[in-house]
């Protein structure tokens, strides 16, 4: 459909599947984080007579400029240069944070890149893995670093973060952007990962209620570890299991709705505008730039707590997620804006999931690889915060009666009271999210 | 229908003049019904039968009497797949009485309750035949449970209130992650391209039953936490589990109520193409004196259970609380378990759904209370107090079934999920020890200010 006579082709001809499949590999993620792009204009580059460097100019100008974050790119340099320097150990924590959210961003946006060269299903995987690079890279520096805390609190901000904040302000801005119209979503795979987050919560809460029981901390903490361990095994096969629900057998659950897509021409480019090895190479480095920006935020963080005032926990929970996540946040939002609540729900809801059933059990494993005791046991506060988001998404997902496929099925009359009262409903589903999200942030504040 | 009438009265004709005339008077009014006597359980149960070859029997024996006891044997002993563990039993009574190792009595005797559970569950369906649905329902839904109950009685005598309490939380955590994962799994996988859906107000049903037991399990540990130890609070506690009990036995009354009179046609299973034999195999009175035979075995073979689960844990070295929630429950369901299974591949998950609930409502609102209410005859000190984990595994499991049955369509995503959730909670309980001293005592568990 979309003709591929472009610069890539010079690098590697194969390229796979048909238009219509490359249409499927866009999961939720890509195309909520296509919404931030820009389409460069490759007029100016187009002038310069050399075949390999303007090449190389077009990748530069796509990768480094083709997005509205890229005014953040400068604090790059800037924070390696306050590192190298030596300047306030505070500095160097804010301007890694303000680096590291549009590299997450560019990492979304090259590995839908190549999951135009390797088909939808590769494409997929790869989404799955590395949709939250930024999350599991911090986690794995900080375990490295022996900040166990760290991570088991910045992995929890992140799923707390994705249930709450992103749900809840695209919910909010849906039901106030489209008042009179109908908002409806299949449910149904909103249910399985209802489902995934309530495994993971049942792997928490386990620990959790074996420490309060048992007494003393010596004589529980051996078997917790060990159920920990068993546990995160056990969600690592549920999300294999996921993986293939989604990818293989049940794809059309998954699958955004495509029909309407003719006005968003701006948006959904299904043309890949570099080579796969072009996106490899800048995917390689920006996830080396991403690892460098993370060691800095895990190494200076307990200087920029104590030099702003605000405990670690409120950092790790609050802060770093809302940067990690910057990127797919503004994507759900600007979708649901769009009246297409699937992909904004598929963002958010599939982000916690990844993060709570393939990140956090992925910590413990390499934690017991390399010997350090991390177990499944976030404490008391945390592990009640996490139940009751979890509960309160789940809830809030169920008021949908009938799956968008049903209501093809079965006419219902269309009356403008009703679908008045459906965004409604969402516009303080959304309220309640957000304010289940404030509460979240003052409750651990004096911490 | 009319060889339906025959073949019942020719094999209860040898036994009993009276029973056949009645048999023959009530024909009419119990024909259309007994269609709609046979619950979920029954269906399922008869999946593990085999039809009995009368043929071996009949022309070669003269006597009428031994021909009629040889065909009942050959219906009851051999009628089972699971027969081939009917030799468990004479093994473990054997082995108790020449004193073999206990942990071998302990096996032999869990091998020889999987076979027994399953003919109990026969010869109910067999004795329901003559004395109508109603009766018959009546009667499933006590001895659905018969093992369960038995070896909670015997936990009961023995005084070793951890085993009943352990025992009949993990034949509920086993009904509703179990076995209803494994059909919902086995199903979504074997029905991959059709849509499986159930009804779900049957589910609803029993997911507000089991949510009103959570309630009053709840509640005497939550009182436990908020006033703190002490006798008062012990005594407290137990009045307020008495008191839960009765009210949960009367919801108990009026589900069964509802079940079998006034929203039958909720509950009705789907009849088309099923190839049942709908007559009884066996005559009244053979049913029931077998069925007092089985039970007294059962009954023989908890004993033996009961009696030597904490040498097999310290044999096995496996903690009583894993053997106690996870293995016995395995055992006792075995047969409806298989059964659940197959319906699910079937794609008759109404069926499987009505096994795996009203299995767990039937244990949860009947089997439990009526444990507190007979310690309460025996003054034995029983509260409804699990302690916080198994409370705490216990309300999740029940959130999660809930959740999961809401939308009335199935895949296999969702019995992995609820398989695993299970594999999580045994993992959790293999490496939960209790501590010596609380064994054998019939006091309030008490687990956060023991140590």
């Amino acid at each position: 459909m979309a003709s591929l006579q472009e610069p890539w082709l010079l690098e590697n001809g194969n390229l796979k599947g048909t238009s219509k499949e490359m249409r499927h590999g866009r999961t939720a993620h890509n195309m909520s984080s296509s919404s931030l792009r820009k389409k460069s204009d490759l007029t100016l580059v187009s002038k310069v007579r050399c075949g390999m460097l303007r090449h190389l100019l077009t990748n530069l100008q796509e990768v480094i400029l083709g997005t509205k974050l890229s005014v953040l790119f400068p604090a790059i340099p800037l924070a390696i240069a306050a590192q190298c320097y030596g300047f306030g150990r505070p500095w160097v924590f804010a301007l890694s944070l303000l680096g590291l959210t549009p590299l997450a961003e560019r990492v979304s946006f090259l590995t839908e890149q190549i999951a135009y060269f390797t088909g939808p299903t590769v494409g997929g995987l790869l989404n799955a893995t590395c949709g939250n690079a930024t999350e599991l890279i911090i986690a794995i520096f900080a375990l490295w670093q022996h900040k166990i805390e760290l991570v088991k609190y910045s992995l929890l901000g992140s799923i707390l973060s994705n249930l709450l904040l992103v749900l809840g302000t695209s919910l909010f801005c849906g039901g106030i952007a489209n008042l009179g119209q109908e908002q409806k979503y299949d449910r149904r795979q909103a249910d399985v990962n209802a489902l995934l987050l309530l495994l993971a919560l049942l792997c928490h809460m386990l620990p959790l209620l074996f420490r309060i029981s048992g007494g003393s901390a010596a004589l529980t903490a051996v078997p917790t570890l060990q159920l920990s361990r068993a546990s995160s095994i056990v969600m690592l096969i549920a999300y294999i299991a996921y993986i293939i629900f989604q990818l293989v057998t049940h794809r059309q659950l998954f699958e955004a709705q495509e029909e309407s897509e003719e006005d968003d021409a701006d948006v959904s480019e299904e043309t890949p505008v570099m080579g796969i090895w072009s996106g490899i190479v800048w995917l390689v480095g920006m996830t080396a730039v991403i690892a460098l920006l993370s060691e800095y935020v895990v190494g200076t963080i307990e200087d920029a707590s104590e030099s702003w005032g605000l405990s670690v926990s409120f950092i790790s929970i609050i802060l770093l997620p809302i940067v990690g996540n910057a990127a797919e946040h503004a994507g759900a939002v600007i979708f649901a804006f769009k009246n297409k609540l699937d992909i904004s729900l598929g963002v958010a809801l599939g982000s916690a999931t990844q993060i709570a059933m393939f990140v956090v059990p992925l910590c413990v494993t390499v934690a017991w690889i390399l010997g350090i005791k991390m177990d499944l046991n976030f404490n008391l506060i945390e592990t009640g915060a996490l139940a009751i988001s979890i509960i309160t998404t789940a809830f809030t997902l169920q008021t949908k009666e009938m799956p968008s496929t049903w209501v093809t099925l079965i006419p219902r009359p269309e009356s403008p009271q009703l679908n008045r009262i459906i965004s409604q409903y969402n516009l303080i589903e959304g309220m309640l999210c957000n304010m289940n999200a404030g509460l979240g942030l003052s409750w651990l504040l004096p911490e | 229908m009319d060889r339906h009438y025959s073949q019942v009265q020719v094999a209860s004709d040898l036994e009993n003049g009276d029973v056949n005339f009645k048999v023959g008077l009530n024909r009419n009014n119990i024909k259309e019904v007994c269609v709609n006597g046979k619950t979920p359980q029954n269906i399922s149960s008869s999946i593990m039968r085999k039809k009995s070859d009368p043929m071996l029997v009949s022309p070669n024996v003269r006597f009428q009497m031994l021909g009629h006891f040889l065909t009942n044997l050959q219906e009851v002993i051999l009628g089972t797949k699971l027969a081939i563990l009917f030799p468990a039993i004479p093994l473990a009574i054997a082995a108790d009485y020449y004193k073999f190792g206990r942990p071998w009595i302990f096996a032999l005797s869990l091998l020889g309750l999987t076979p027994l559970a399953e003919r109990v569950s026969f010869l109910t369906e067999q004795i329901a035949y003559f004395t109508g649905p109603t009766v018959g329902g009546l009667l499933n839904a006590t001895c659905g449970n018969a093992t369960e109950l038995i070896i909670a009685m015997f936990a009961l005598y023995q005084n070793k209130i951890h085993v009943l309490k352990y025992s009949l939380l993990g034949s509920i955590l086993s009904n509703l992650l179990l076995v209803l994962g494994t059909s919902l799994l086995c199903g979504g996988l074997a029905n991959l391209r059709k849509e499986q859906r159930y009804d779900r107000k049957q589910a609803d049903v029993n997911s507000l039953l089991l949510l009103l037991g959570l309630l009053c399990h709840m509640l005497p540990l939550m009182f436990r936490y908020a006033i703190g130890e002490g006798t008062s609070t012990a005594y407290s506690t137990l009045q307020l589990s008495r008191v839960s009990s009765i009210v949960m036995l009367i919801a108990y009354v009026a589900y069964i109520f509802f079940q079998l009179k006034t929203h039958r046609q909720m509950f009705d299973s789907q009849e088309e193409e099923e190839d049942e034999e709908e007559k009884a195999v066996i005559g009244f009175w053979s049913a029931f004196t077998w069925l007092v035979g089985m039970t007294i075995i059962i009954a023989l073979l908890s004993e033996y259970v009961v009696g030597t689960i904490e040498a097999a844990s310290d044999s096995w070295g496996i903690s009583v609380s894993f053997i106690s929630i996870i293995l016995l429950p395995i055992v006792g369901n075995a047969a409806e378990h298989a059964g659940s299974i197959i319906f699910a591949f079937k794609n008759k998950l109404d069926i499987s759904l009505g096994v795996a609930l009203g299995s767990a409502s039937q244990i949860s609102m009947f089997v439990v209370p009526l444990c507190v209410v007979v310690a309460w005859a025996m003054h034995v000190h029983m509260d409804l107090d699990f302690s916080l984990l198994e409370t705490g595994s216990l309300a999740f499991t029940i959130i999660i079934t809930a959740f999961t049955l809401q939308d009335g369509t199935s895949h296999y995503m969702k019995g992995m999920l609820l398989f695993l959730s299970y594999i999580v909670i045994a993992a959790c309980f293999f490496v939960h020890k209790i501590p010596q001293n609380q064994i054998s005592e019939g006091k309030p568990f008490t687990g956060l200010f023991a140590a």
